[in-house]
């Protein structure tokens, strides 16, 4: 026992004592709820059977009624919109940004450190605020659309179904766009100079630089940049919860908000854990190009 | 063109972008001043007039504010401590070795890194309220919050671990510490900035989490802020300039903390992000 102590202190258990802590809590509140998930998606579990830990079993039931249901379709066609959409315009947005500010000018770090501003504001609040911006008859977007000669017409963002999607879209944009342009800055960070310098003594101009030396260099972090934008992408629910709701009539659903709307709107647990498991594969696979490409990267 | 002017023109785009970027904040502090017929100005009065100071004070009371800013406080201080006191020590472990056991635990950590709470919830709901838990729903959200930022915290604090030199801690084995003594005495303290970045940015996302509160807490009373300001949204739908005060009472103290730490916390983030 004593010696046991002694190790807890002083030894390799001191070590497995701190590791244990937090894998055992990640295991209880995180790997058992993934576990427990895949079981509930084969069981109906109502508000009446919600005390008790086992529900009856109804085998493939909540999976066909998923699958029949006629807004299956649309969500998935907006899951694939929506997160391919954000993922391309953020990451090219913070691209663009992050080489702009590689440019070494006076002030360059702060002005970046600025953008991320906007990354640490809750994303409830940020759909609030989107929300006004893009409201119909006096969102300030609107108003510059117009004056812009863009558009003719009011367009109604949060209530128009052909709209509704790309409203939230928008406001996830400008809520990712930061982190994409950090993390890129970093990438272009640790590209050694004197390769420019190499390339522009052989009388490369800006654009062969850019094609045949940055991009290469950066593969691994665009990677994993794109791979992590899919992931945030894919966990983004605050700003459908401040915007549309994933309405008008299922036109902003996505995966995500379907998938608690059954849960927590309908009171149909099964049902929601279905596209919670279903969705939970399509995060981990991506999860595994991302650590794959950091992996290559640092050699964790 | 001479390098300073170059420069100069660099900076003048900078801030241009910036104040691009940063527009929707500026308007959230304009409307939230404004009178309730100038919010509806056609075409919008871009510049404040007479600030409309009592929009805060009305809502204050009206939209419980102190309630629900108490709750939100409690909850990202739960959150912070619970991801402290289990994720520090295991981010040093993982900092410290390297094996493929390691390699395993790390990997984990990514992995559970990932899951959307909002799909995580359904499950955690279910089995939260069978065992009971729901019947603290404060704590049964701290709880679930907490699992969400614990790999984030273990990953950002890592990097902080990896900058304090080895030899320290072991002239302080040296010296006669035990290993508990020399993480305490040595270790902690020298990774102590980046441990902070990493608790305040873990702090940060408590404050405004939504949809663990709002899945697993059902009484108003305990409700937190993001939860208050739907609330209130929905009846008050056109007094856009009381929603913006509230956003702004809500928002406020995050975007004085990060004006205040910006440097150090990109820092935090640059070094932890990638690694």
């Amino acid at each position: 026992m004593s010696r046991l102590l002694r190790s807890l202190r002083d030894g390799i258990g001191f070590d497995t004592l701190l590791i244990i802590l937090a894998l055992s809590y990640l295991f209880v509140f995180a790997g058992l709820p993934l576990l427990y998930n895949v079981i509930i998606s084969f069981q109906r579990v109502d508000v009446f059977s919600l005390g008790t830990l086992w529900h009856p079993f109804v085998g493939l039931e909540n999976y066909e009624r998923v699958f029949s249901d006629p807004l299956a379709r649309r969500v998935l066609i907006n899951t694939l919109i929506f997160t391919l959409g954000s993922v391309a315009l953020q990451f090219t947005l913070g691209f663009a940004a992050a080489l702009f500010f590689h440019q070494r000018f006076p002030g360059a770090t702060w002005f970046r450190g600025l953008f991320l501003a906007g990354w640490i504001m809750p994303g409830l609040v940020v759909g609030v605020l989107w929300n006004w911006l893009l409201s119909g008859d006096f969102g300030v977007i609107n108003h510059v659309l117009r004056s812009m000669g863009l558009i003719e017409s009011a367009i109604f963002w949060r209530s128009d179904t052909a709209w509704s999607l790309y409203a939230v879209m928008m406001a996830n944009v400008w809520y990712g766009m930061p982190f994409n342009m950090i993390l890129l800055s970093v990438g272009l960070a640790a590209i050694p100079d004197d390769l420019y310098e190499a390339a522009e003594l052989d009388g490369a101009n800006a654009w062969q630089r850019f094609w045949t030396i940055t991009l290469p260099m950066m593969r691994s972090t665009i990677g994993a940049v794109l791979a992590l934008g899919v992931i945030f992408t894919l966990q983004q629910f605050d700003l459908f919860a401040a915007i549309t709701q994933g309405g008008p009539a299922g036109s902003s659903t996505v995966a995500q908000y379907w998938s608690w709307e059954l849960s927590f709107r309908e009171f149909d647990f099964g049902r929601g854990a279905v596209i919670s498991v279903l969705m939970i594969i399509v995060v981990l696979f991506v999860s595994l190009i991302y650590v794959r490409s950091t992996r290559a990267e640092t050699r964790l | 063109m001479s390098s300073a002017w170059t420069n100069r023109l660099l900076f003048v785009t900078a801030l241009v972008l910036a104040g691009i970027y940063l527009f929707p904040l500026y308007w959230m502090y304009v409307t939230s001043l404004k009178t309730q017929s100038s919010i509806f100005a056609v075409p919008p009065e871009f510049l404040p007039g007479v600030p409309q100071w009592q929009n805060y004070a009305l809502i204050w009371d009206v939209a419980n504010i102190p309630r629900y800013m108490w709750n939100s406080l409690v909850i990202a201080t739960g959150v912070t401590a619970f991801t402290l006191i289990f994720g520090a020590g295991a981010a040093y472990v993982l900092a410290r070795y390297r094996n493929a056991w390691i390699d395993v635990a790390l990997f984990l950590v990514l992995m559970l890194q990932v899951l959307p709470p909002s799909l995580m919830v359904t499950p955690i709901f279910v089995g939260f309220a069978s065992v009971g838990l729901l019947d603290y729903p404060r704590f049964g959200a701290i709880l679930a919050i907490s699992a969400k930022t614990m790999p984030f915290f273990i990953i950002l604090c890592r990097a902080a671990f990896m900058t304090v030199p080895r030899e320290l801690e072991e002239a302080a084995l040296v010296d006669g510490n035990s290993r508990a003594g020399a993480f305490f005495m040595i270790v902690l303290p020298l990774a102590r900035n980046g441990i902070l970045v990493a608790a305040l940015l873990i702090f940060m996302q408590g404050f405004g989490e939504y949809v663990y509160s709002a899945s697993l807490i059902a009484d108003n009373r305990l409700h937190p802020a993001s939860i208050g300001m739907t609330n209130f949204l929905q009846p008050n739908v056109v007094n856009w300039n009381a929603i913006m005060a509230f956003a702004a009472t809500y928002v406020t103290p995050i975007v004085a903390a990060f004006v205040l730490l910006q440097r150090q916390i990109v820092n935090g983030l640059t070094a932890g992000a990638l690694k």
